[in-house]
């Protein structure tokens, strides 16, 4: 991971993302894809639970426009309503994930005595490889929407844990930390107004990225088999269900395959342009 | 330099301590019970009793703890609840193919990205620098398990190469062909974040000064590529490279299940989905451990190639 | 640069892939068969291991005192050429066959056959399924070719129950002496194979038991097997097991997904082969102490509202029978006069009985009365996660709030104790009437596997009646008159009948599929080459 080479300039930032095409083109998909997530029901007449098992897997259609899934349903409104479980997921996750990393990274910076500690501990959380700790915890909680949010936060936390530690490292290494506390300003404050304030850009930026991680490891989670219960939608689910049937009815395994990978690519591709946006060495 | 590195060997060590009771703790909550399971479908209360008091399930967790790591520390990771297979004998034996797939993916993904990112690093700026931006970032953001079914699809239909499970050692022809497919798909993951770290530092590197001295100098574009800049560029990469084999892991547990392919992957998910408690631990521990042994690895190798990184830490 | 880095790269590319493409051709060596499967056992031990992965396997290394005929309607000789019952039933006399010998050259005695009864009815366990034994008083071995097995109570279905993976006769002292190893690292048997070596999870490794000569003749070959090495190997993912076959990786299998079996039947270079007899009916339990499962109306209305011919014909293909009773009508002992209308699809039906009984639609589309919605609980293998969600759609557009709950299949049998939910799936084997009756509904198999807490002093009665019966007829009239009791008392919703069906590659013979516990290969004695 690169360390923070953040100079403090948001305005700059900001500039140099608006110029570039990319952001433009994956900010615009995702609020697409989100706000069709979250008009669903007027977007489709379709019932995304009721089941019609005779006309099962049948390809795209006049009638259906992405085919029907493995009990009948509209494939399409699935899509749409599995969309909303997993940037639930994501989202509800990487949230979790990056309030908790972020705390513990800036408390390990700002008081040095518990430094060490908390690092060897995040330490131990960097260790299990995510998909194997996500597999564990799912086991553990049993199958559900709090196991998965939680399983992807935890796995997230401590990359998160580890960049903002950084970032606060090199914001208290400036002098106005030092001035602040001079004055004898709380470290509450100390730590929201002046750590946070100038600490939180490559936070956000590792965040969206860790967004592309987080929608990933659910899909792959749920389609190991420790997704969540029926009848419920999600992306990852629905490309699992489909994987029985790749060789005669691909198209359900596909498109949840391609709405997958469009969100985790579109995140990828804002979480670079905020990098190279925020990065001094770009010209 | 030797204190600095026991004082890493020191801490990895308390790392892995966690490691092992996270683990512990982790396991020890599972609704599996593996007496029943055994029993089966038609199993009677007794007959369950029976089970549990023969594989001592019935003793109170502090002490199951004690014993576990006491025999851990003597190379006895127990036996398998469901089969009684020894762990550590299963382990050892699914180490191999985990292995041998990992670095049968970076092969072929570490080079291909490498020339990957040469390639766009001199081309900064151009058509083949963005598209070789592009498709690292797709590969990043693809699923892992879409790869390895479509693979699977497309070798069904020509029948070239085989689908599922090992052929051999790795130099023969019949454990080549079976490889080919989970290695090309593992190594995909490997492929895009390599590209970018390989483009980003060696076009720094090309800008760099004493590159630009050596250019002035005289030197050929070659020269000034092979010798100054490939050189700074290649130790971020090492070190990237140490910190994808965790990403590895993650794709070699897909990959295994997909391709049948007998290695720890497989048997940590497997483990975990049937309860199976010690192997699943021993599973878990074993990967943990392997990352904690790379890095150390990676340290070790980034203060012999740079003395001048220690003094930085 | 890049130039020449990647022609020898693309160089390196060919050359693999020439070797891949012959490589994967010689895929099989000479007088080998690979069978391949979705899931392994815990272990190949006869008396601790319930699971079908393992008695496919057993049937190939052990034999039984006795097996069944093809039609599963005739008790044929094995190990045992003949034996007689005396006439108050209680004592099974065996006359055993005298050229029998195990894979180590051993010879095999009487003894061996106390052995392994003692070691499989130890009190002390671990031991599953010993019920099928019946109340045994003693096993004992008056010479080393007679065995005399003495019951408490007569038990009409125990030489049918003699012929399961069960009964199969070990190595007593090998046993003893691998301790938990035993079915594991080694195993000793009598059977046409040998074991040789077996990988968890990867493949287990069988080889011809050389001077195998005492098959059943009713079934086939009488031995030696023809085959010189059978490979059982695991396929954990279900298209790659179908891909594996496509491309010869193996040459048989009876995992087969039901999605697959179209391509199969049209592909001539593969054969699709059923057993003659061989019976396994999936159904939904109910679980009759639970508040709203207490109304058997509320029960009936339950099963009309679940359509299983969809099931069978959308989920499974066509490639099973949509069923509506709880064993086969072809089974030994089925009342052909059974009523059997509570168990069909009719939707109509289900309002019917739900208004009946007091209920009323609420505006959330679901039935409720005093103020209580009709929601229950249901518990089924994530393995069926189709068959499940099939059902909560269906019991949606009956109005009635289906909870599911899918578990693992190890951790599903701990949850399937609890008395948390209502409703459960559930598939099971069985021989004939009694076998199945003597499973699920006796007060004394509460609370598993008689999870629908069914406690009837009518089912206890005509059940002792049935199994201690002397003859024929008496068994026949006892069962009859049970299941009819059973059925009217709706306390499952049948749902399909299903039939092992074998998958062969180009390389194998057609043959007769076994029908005994779901085995299909049976012995492998009948597994030849082309």
């Amino acid at each position: 991971m690169t360390d923070a080479t953040y100079t403090g300039s948001g305005s700059r930032t900001w500039r140099r993302l608006r110029r570039n095409p990319m952001v433009t083109i994956a900010l615009g998909v995702l609020i697409l894809i989100a706000l069709a997530a979250i008009f669903a029901p007027w977007l489709t007449s379709f019932d995304p639970y009721e089941t019609a098992l005779r006309q099962r897997l049948k390809p795209p259609s006049a009638e259906h426009l992405l085919g029907t899934d493995s009990q009948g349903r509209d494939l399409l409104t699935r899509l749409l309503y599995g969309a909303r479980t997993t940037l639930l997921i994501g989202c509800a996750g990487t949230a979790f994930g990056a309030l908790l990393g972020g705390a513990i990274g800036l408390c390990a910076a700002f008081y040095r005595r518990l430094d060490g500690v908390f690092m060897r501990v995040i330490d131990v959380f960097l260790s299990f490889p995510s998909i194997l700790f996500g597999l564990s915890l799912a086991a553990i909680l049993g199958p559900g929407l709090d196991s998965l949010i939680i399983a992807v936060g935890l796995s997230v936390m401590p990359g998160i844990a580890r960049i903002s530690r950084g970032a606060a490292l090199s914001v208290m290494a400036q002098d106005y930390m030092d001035s602040g506390r001079s004055i004898g300003l709380p470290d509450r404050s100390l730590l929201g107004r002046y750590l946070l304030a100038n600490a939180y850009p490559p936070i956000l930026t590792y965040t969206t990225l860790a967004f592309g991680d987080a929608v990933l490891l659910a899909a792959t989670l749920g389609f190991l088999g420790l997704g969540l219960q029926p009848p419920t939608a999600e992306l990852g689910s629905i490309a699992a269900e489909g994987r029985s049937f790749l060789f005669i009815a691909p198209h359900v395994s596909t498109a949840a395959s391609i709405l997958i990978f469009v969100i985790v690519l579109s995140f990828n591709l804002l979480g670079d342009a905020l990098r190279d946006a925020g990065d001094r060495r770009a010209s | 330099m030797i204190a600095r590195l026991l004082r890493r060997a020191g801490i990895s060590l308390i790392v892995l301590a966690g490691v092992l009771l996270i683990g512990f703790l982790m396991l020890q909550v599972i609704p599996a019970d593996p007496a029943v399971a055994i029993a089966g479908p038609q199993g009677t209360d007794d007959e369950i009793e029976a089970i549990r008091r023969h594989l001592g399930l019935d003793q109170p967790i502090l002490l199951q703890f004690v014993w576990y790591i006491s025999r851990v520390v003597t190379g006895d990771m127990g036996q398998s609840v469901i089969n009684n297979a020894s762990v550590s004998a299963e382990l050892l034996r699914a180490a191999g193919p985990t292995i041998e797939l990992m670095c049968a993916a970076m092969i072929w993904a570490v080079p291909t990205a490498l020339a990957l990112g040469i390639l766009a690093a001199l081309r900064r700026g151009g058509i083949v620098d963005r598209l070789v931006m592009a498709v690292s970032v797709m590969g990043v953001s693809v699923p892992v398990f879409w790869v390895g079914l479509l693979m699977i699809q497309f070798a069904a239909r020509t029948r070239a190469f085989p689908i599922q499970g090992r052929g051999g050692p790795l130099w023969t022809a019949e454990g080549l062909s079976h490889i080919l497919l989970p290695a090309t798909a593992l190594g995909l993951i490997l492929v895009g974040p390599v590209a970018r770290m390989t483009r980003t530092t060696l076009s720094d590197a090309l800008h760099a000064d004493h590159v630009r001295t050596a250019r002035a100098k005289g030197a050929s574009e070659l020269r000034v590529v092979l010798n100054h800049a490939l050189r700074t560029a290649l130790l971020p990469i090492i070190t990237l490279v140490g910190l994808q084999v965790g990403t590895l892991m993650g794709g070699a547990v897909v990959t295994e299940t997909i391709f049948s392919w007998p290695g720890v992957g497989r048997l940590a998910v497997g483990s975990i989905i049937t309860g199976d408690y010690p192997m699943a631990q021993g599973a878990i521990i074993f990967l943990a451990s392997a990352f904690i042994l790379v890095n150390i690895t990676v340290d070790v190798l980034n203060e012999l190639a740079d003395p001048r990184i220690g003094s930085r830490s | 640069m890049s130039l020449s880095r990647t022609s020898s790269l693309a160089r390196l590319a060919g050359s693999v892939a020439l070797a891949a493409i012959t490589a994967a051709g010689a895929a099989q060596a000479e007088g080998t068969v690979t069978i391949g499967r979705t899931s392994d056992a815990d272990r190949y031990d006869p008396q601790r291991s319930s699971a079908l992965a393992a008695a496919e396997v057993l049937y190939m290394m052990g034999d039984t005192l006795v097996t069944l005929s093809h039609d599963l309607k005739t008790v044929e000789p094995a190990l045992a050429e003949s034996w007689e019952l005396s006439d108050d039933g209680l004592t099974y006399t065996f006359h055993l066959r005298k050229d029998v010998t195990y894979c180590d050259g051993k010879a095999f005695t009487a003894k061996d056959v106390v052995g392994s009864m003692e070691r499989w009815l130890t009190p002390e366990g671990p031991y599953v399924s010993a019920w099928k034994a019946g109340t045994v008083d003693s096993v004992t071995a008056p010479d080393d070719y007679t065995v005399v097995y003495k019951l408490k109570s007569p038990s009409s279905g125990l030489l049918y129950q003699m012929a399961q993976f069960n009964f199969i006769i070990i190595d007593p002292e090998q046993a003893a002496s691998l301790g938990d190893d035993f079915g594991v690292k080694a195993f000793n048997g009598t059977g046409a194979y040998c074991f040789e070596s077996w990988t968890p999870n990867d493949s287990l490794v069988l080889k011809k038991h050389e001077g195998y000569a005492w098959g059943t003749a009713a079934l086939g070959n009488t031995g030696p097997a023809k085959l010189d090495e059978v490979v059982w190997k695991i396929i954990p993912e279900e298209a790659t097991l179908v891909a594996s076959l496509q491309a010869g990786e193996i040459d048989g299998t009876y995992a087969l997904p039901a999605w697959a079996f179209a391509q199969f039947e049209a592909d001539p270079g593969f054969k699709l082969i059923q057993p003659v007899a061989s019976f396994r009916t999936h159904y939904v339990g109910m679980k009759v102490t639970r508040p709203f499962m207490q109304d058997i109306k509320v029960r009936e209305a339950v099963s009309h509202a679940i359509d299983q011919g969809a099931i069978a014909d959308a989920i499974f293909f066509g490639t099973v029978k949509p069923a509506e009773a709880y064993y086969s009508e072809d089974a030994l002992d089925f009342d052909p006069s059974t009523d059997l209308a509570p168990f069909a699809y009719d939707p109509d039906k289900t309002k019917a009985l739900l208004e009946e009984e007091g209920f009323t639609m609420g505006s959330d589309g679901f039935w409720q009365k005093d103020g209580e919605k009709l929601a229950l609980t249901y518990y089924g293998f994530n393995t069926s996660r189709e068959q499940a969600e099939a059902i909560q759609g269906d019991l949606r557009k009956a109005g009635i709030d289906l909870n599911v709950e899918l578990y693992d299949s190890t951790a599903i049998w701990a949850k399937l104790r609890e008395q948390t939910y209502d409703l459960y799936q559930m598939d099971y084997p069985y021989l004939n009437a009694g076998d199945a009756l003597n499973l699920y509904f006796s007060s004394d198999s509460i609370p598993s596997p008689n999870r629908m807490m069914w406690d009837d002093a009518e089912t206890d009665k005509l059940l002792a009646e049935g199994n201690s019966a002397v003859n024929d007829e008496a068994r026949a009239k006892a069962f009859m008159a049970l299941g009819k009791h059973l059925h009217e008392s709706i306390l499952w919703k049948p749902l399909l009948l299903e039939k092992p069906t074998v998958a062969i590659g180009p390389r194998l013979k057609e043959f007769q599929p076994a029908g005994i516990s779901g085995a299909a290969f049976g012995t492998g004695l009948n597994l030849e080459l082309n």
